[in-house]
């Protein structure tokens, strides 16, 4: 299948050699959209995590034993598996950027999306959205709460791209070239170690363009083609092959070699 | 006339072409789809003007600058302050969750006073102020009846409150264990004085021993974005980061290197990296170098191996590392942030000596100038203070209680509770019911840090004098509650003492004077650098020779216990919007997961996921066994955090305390409590 593809790609570069685990994208993530904390939050099978941090180890011991962190957002496929199996088209790749929407209003929690994503960056909301008494005063404006029963992901921070275009209509420039930084999602902007770089990987003018294209960068599971906006970077190559598990080599590109 | 079978099917295609046509069956769907979504207990966003305010967010230990972003008034989230160069953009994972840690169930909403076990009852501001003063006037003058503990290490209030008590004939302001108190202590038996810096900006090789300088040591975000500022992107590092400690943790992570050394070995390990040095050819001016000399000439390569199980190759590679490196500095701390000896402390530094980095990479900041001359606070620290009221050494009678959480967060949490049962009169100025709070006879909510003036000097860890203050970011506090500043300042007046200020903003403002500040300009987001002092130190070998060597022990493990800033601190339990980030691996359900690598399980005869007690002194907890290869040998790794029995639903019950098993022991030559090598005995249940 061919990817779709825009004039504008929304993407994201994440250094997993300067990220320490801290978590702060997942809580960024959560504030900014919403989503409400759950009292066993140990239940990972309930939780929702549009960010979530993978830990990653080399299964060495002592002196060689290495980890790295993996956050990972919504990859945001090229060519996603999600949309096609939608049957209600709540889920779609049809706008300048190549965000992959979510329209939960249209969600019938049917759940194949989740099925089909390789990623799981979906997820599926078991309970309403009960926030501790007065919790919903620091609700965002950004994001609409869900009511449970439809599947949800990270859309970039949607909102933010709105904003931003806004804002650049407002001070006469133009929304389809926002400049390098005026768009950021909260997870990119929080990152102390600055590990996530986010723009328009299309566009020369903004840092991920020559970033993406590092010889050191890489995408999660290539092979399967789906041609994902988000981008990983690692001079640690058994990190890079944990990111393609059918990756003969792990080296960039991998992914055309292997059978 | 009848119905034909024709005339049947056209109302039949005609019925379902016109069902097609029409709009309302599916503008119906439409609106099923939308109206079964919508139902009123769905939180509905709040409206207004989004705009970002200034703050310091005091919610982590260091204190973030950050942006809090309101939308009509209402904070919702938090950014970076990209101007301070103290956050540069970047916030920690407890201060990204401090807009909804405004709205936290374990808020207290109103002064309270205890009415039985465990029970409480609202009361007013003025009778909960004026039962303050009355106890406060009946033990006037009497030396050693009142006392304070402060958790805030940075805070200008600490001043308000030990001027309070010396005023009221007392001395003793004691603070919670931190990094701090032991690190000026070190610095004494190196003959300086002073609070320490590291410019881990101005380093090409960063050596963390023990310290977590990335994730929970010093002034974590700083440190992150002088780490993040040395590697670029698809670029080449410029500095090398090396994490010498107990467990794989967030520095280890993305270190160049990691080398697991139990935290019963962190002196052994610095000492035999300074022999490696020396026998390379370093040389120190330092007037006991020939002592330090022979001291560490005892920590052979075959002695290191046996304390940290490190080869002898591997410390060699690590001191022609640091050879190399242009602008070495080595950080010293315990894994956890407390606890370590001021002996692991010199062992460390006195690296920083032979390398010839005092004054450049390792500074020494000058005394802050007071706010309140009269005020000062007490040498000893919160733990041995406790000790004594256990031991009825101490004979207290009215206890404040400031931002501190001395019932968990001490070693032998189990213990220190008790000893607070000891004194007849507590109050604890907390925002959240932690479990000193409710062991206090009398409460007096504190404003959470977006509701309140604060102000935080010299972050341990900063390179030069640093200065921070906020302002409040909303008109009114969600609770009803009261600077506890601003309620001290108030019972002095009623007990007849003046400590010339009515207000913490007073204060605040005093201090910022004192150090040529723009008040204005701090509260905006700004920050206030002055220079460090110049100095030179010993090699600190007189107190090192004093070091006892650790014990070796087969039936007990070095116990390491980690602090992960996202999961809270000594004062602040887990927000509840960063429980996503515990792993299962960490927390399952109620269990926590001890950590320890497959050959120390062998020894002890666990497998993964085995139920075990931990036991040490007089504690013991309950876990189970996560095998993990990132924990140095003979090492049980136990995460802080956990193990609430105050608080809210979200931490309340879940996992145990690993305080209660932190044991501790008197330091040989500085007399100093020390609980960073707690060893504990491991049984499977």
């Amino acid at each position: 299948m061919k990817a779709k593809e825009f004039n504008i790609k929304w993407g994201m570069v994440i250094d997993l050699d300067k990220c320490t685990g801290c978590g702060a994208c997942m809580t960024a993530c959560q504030v900014e959209n919403n989503i409400a904390p759950m009292v066993d939050a140990s239940n990972k099978l309930r939780t929702l995590s549009w960010m979530l941090v993978y830990e990653l180890s080399n299964k060495k011991s002592g002196a060689e034993a290495e980890v790295a962190y993996l956050p990972r957002p919504c990859m945001q496929c090229g060519n996603p598996a999600c949309v096609p199996v939608c049957p209600v088209i709540a889920t779609d790749k049809n706008e300048e950027g190549g965000i992959v929407s979510q329209i939960y209003p249209r969600c019938i929690g049917c759940r194949y999306c989740m099925a089909a994503c390789p990623y799981h960056a979906r997820y599926f909301n078991w309970e309403d959205p009960i926030f501790p008494k007065g919790m919903e005063k620091a609700l965002s404006p950004n994001t609409s709460a869900r009511p449970r029963g439809v599947v949800e992901k990270c859309n970039f921070c949607h909102t933010r791209l709105m904003k931003a275009k806004d804002k650049a209509r407002q001070d006469g420039g133009n929304p389809e070239a926002l400049a390098d930084g005026a768009y950021m999602p909260a997870c990119a902007e929080i990152c102390p170690t600055g590990a996530i770089s986010f723009g328009d990987v299309k566009n020369k003018e903004h840092k991920v363009f020559e970033l993406a294209q590092g010889k050191d960068a890489y995408r999660l599971l290539e092979k399967l083609g789906l041609n994902p906006q988000v981008y990983y970077v690692s001079k640690r190559e058994w990190v890079r092959k944990l990111g393609d598990n059918y990756a003969a080599t792990g080296k960039p590109g991998a992914a055309k070699k292997h059978s | 006339m009848g119905l034909d079978r024709r005339g049947f099917v056209k109302i039949v295609v005609g019925g379902v072409a016109g069902t097609l046509f029409t709009p309302v069956i599916w503008q119906s769907l439409d609106d099923v789809s939308i109206w079964s979504q919508n139902w009123p207990w769905i939180p509905r966003l709040n409206k207004g003007e989004v705009k970002s305010k200034a703050a310091l967010s005091k919610l982590c230990p260091s204190g973030c600058a950050v942006k809090v972003k309101t939308v009509g008034g209402l904070p919702f989230a938090v950014a970076g302050n990209a101007a301070n160069p103290m956050s540069k953009g970047g916030v920690c994972p407890v201060c990204a969750a401090g807009a909804q840690l405004m709205y936290s169930p374990a808020r207290v909403q109103s002064p309270m006073k205890k009415v039985g076990e465990g029970k409480f009852e609202a009361i007013k501001w003025e009778d909960a102020e004026a039962l303050l003063v009355e106890k406060l006037t009946a033990l006037k003058g009497q030396d050693g009846k009142i006392a304070a503990i402060s958790g805030d290490e940075t805070g200008t209030a600490n001043e308000v409150i030990s001027a309070l008590l010396a005023g009221l004939g007392n001395s003793g302001t004691y603070m919670m264990p931190g990094e701090k108190f032991v690190a000026e202590k070190g610095v004494k038996l190196m003959g300086g004085s002073g609070q320490p810096g590291f410019d881990i900006a101005g380093a090409d090789l960063v050596l963390m021993i023990g310290a977590d300088a990335l994730d929970s040591w010093g002034a974590t975000v700083a440190n992150q974005k002088a780490f993040a500022a040395t590697r670029p992107t698809g670029g080449v590092a410029t500095a090398k980061f090396v994490y010498a400690g107990p467990v794989l943790n967030s520095s280890a992570a993305v270190s160049d290197k990691f080398l697991p050394v139990p935290p019963t070995a962190t002196a052994a390990f610095a000492l035999g990296l300074a022999n490696q040095l020396i026998s390379a050819g370093a040389v120190s001016s330092a007037p006991d170098f020939a002592e330090y000399k022979a001291l560490a000439a005892k920590y052979t390569a075959e002695e290191v191996e046996k304390a940290t199980g490190l080869k002898p190759e591997t410390m060699k590679e690590l001191a022609a590392m640091i050879k190399a490196a242009k602008a070495p500095l080595v950080i010293a701390g315990a894994s956890f942030g407390q606890g370590a000896g001021a002996l692991d402390f010199v062992a460390g530094a006195s690296l920083n000596v032979l390398l010839g980095r005092v004054g450049s990479g390792m500074t020494l900041l000058p005394a802050a100038p007071k706010a309140i001359a009269s005020s000062s606070v007490s040498e000893k620290d919160a733990a041995s203070f406790l000790a004594n009221v256990a031991t009825g050494k101490a004979a207290v009678g009215a206890l404040l209680v400031y931002e501190a959480n001395p019932a968990y967060a001490l070693p032998q949490a189990g213990d220190m509770a008790k000893a607070l049962g000891n004194i007849a009169f507590k109050v604890s100025f907390s925002t959240y019911m932690d479990e000193t709070a409710a062991l206090c006879d009398l409460i007096l909510p504190a404003p959470h840090p977006y509701e309140r003036f604060d102000d935080a000097m010299n972050p341990y860890g900063v390179a030069k004098p640093t200065y921070l203050a906020g302002k409040p970011v909303v008109k009114k506090p969600v609770a009803d509650c009261k600077d506890p500043v601003d309620v001290l300042l108030g019972a002095a007046g009623k007990l007849g003492l003046s400590l010339g200020f009515e207000t913490y903003a007073d204060v605040i403002k005093a201090k910022a004077a004192a150090l040529g500040a723009d008040f204005d300009a701090l509260t905006a987001g700004g920050i206030w650098n002055g220079e460090a002092k110049g100095a030179s130190l010993n090699l600190g070998a007189s107190a090192l020779a004093k070091a006892a060597p650790a014990k070796a022990d087969d039936k007990t493990l070095a116990l390491a216990p980690v602090c992960k800033l996202a999961y809270g601190s000594a004062t602040l339990a887990t927000p509840p919007a960063n429980l996503l980030t515990v792993r299962d691996t960490e927390l399952s359900g109620k269990d926590l997961f001890v950590q320890m690598n497959a050959a120390t399980a062998k020894k002890v005869g666990v497998a993964e996921g085995a139920k075990v007690k931990l036991s040490a002194g007089s504690g013991e907890m309950k876990a189970r066994v996560h095998l993990n290869e990132g924990v140095a040998p003979g090492t049980v790794a136990v995460l802080l955090g956990f193990g609430r029995s105050a608080w809210d639903e979200f931490t309340k019950g879940k996992g145990d305390n690993v305080y209660k098993i932190l044991t501790v022991s008197d330091e040989a030559g500085t007399g100093l409590k020390v609980w960073a090598g707690s060893t504990v005995t491991v049984a499977k249940v």
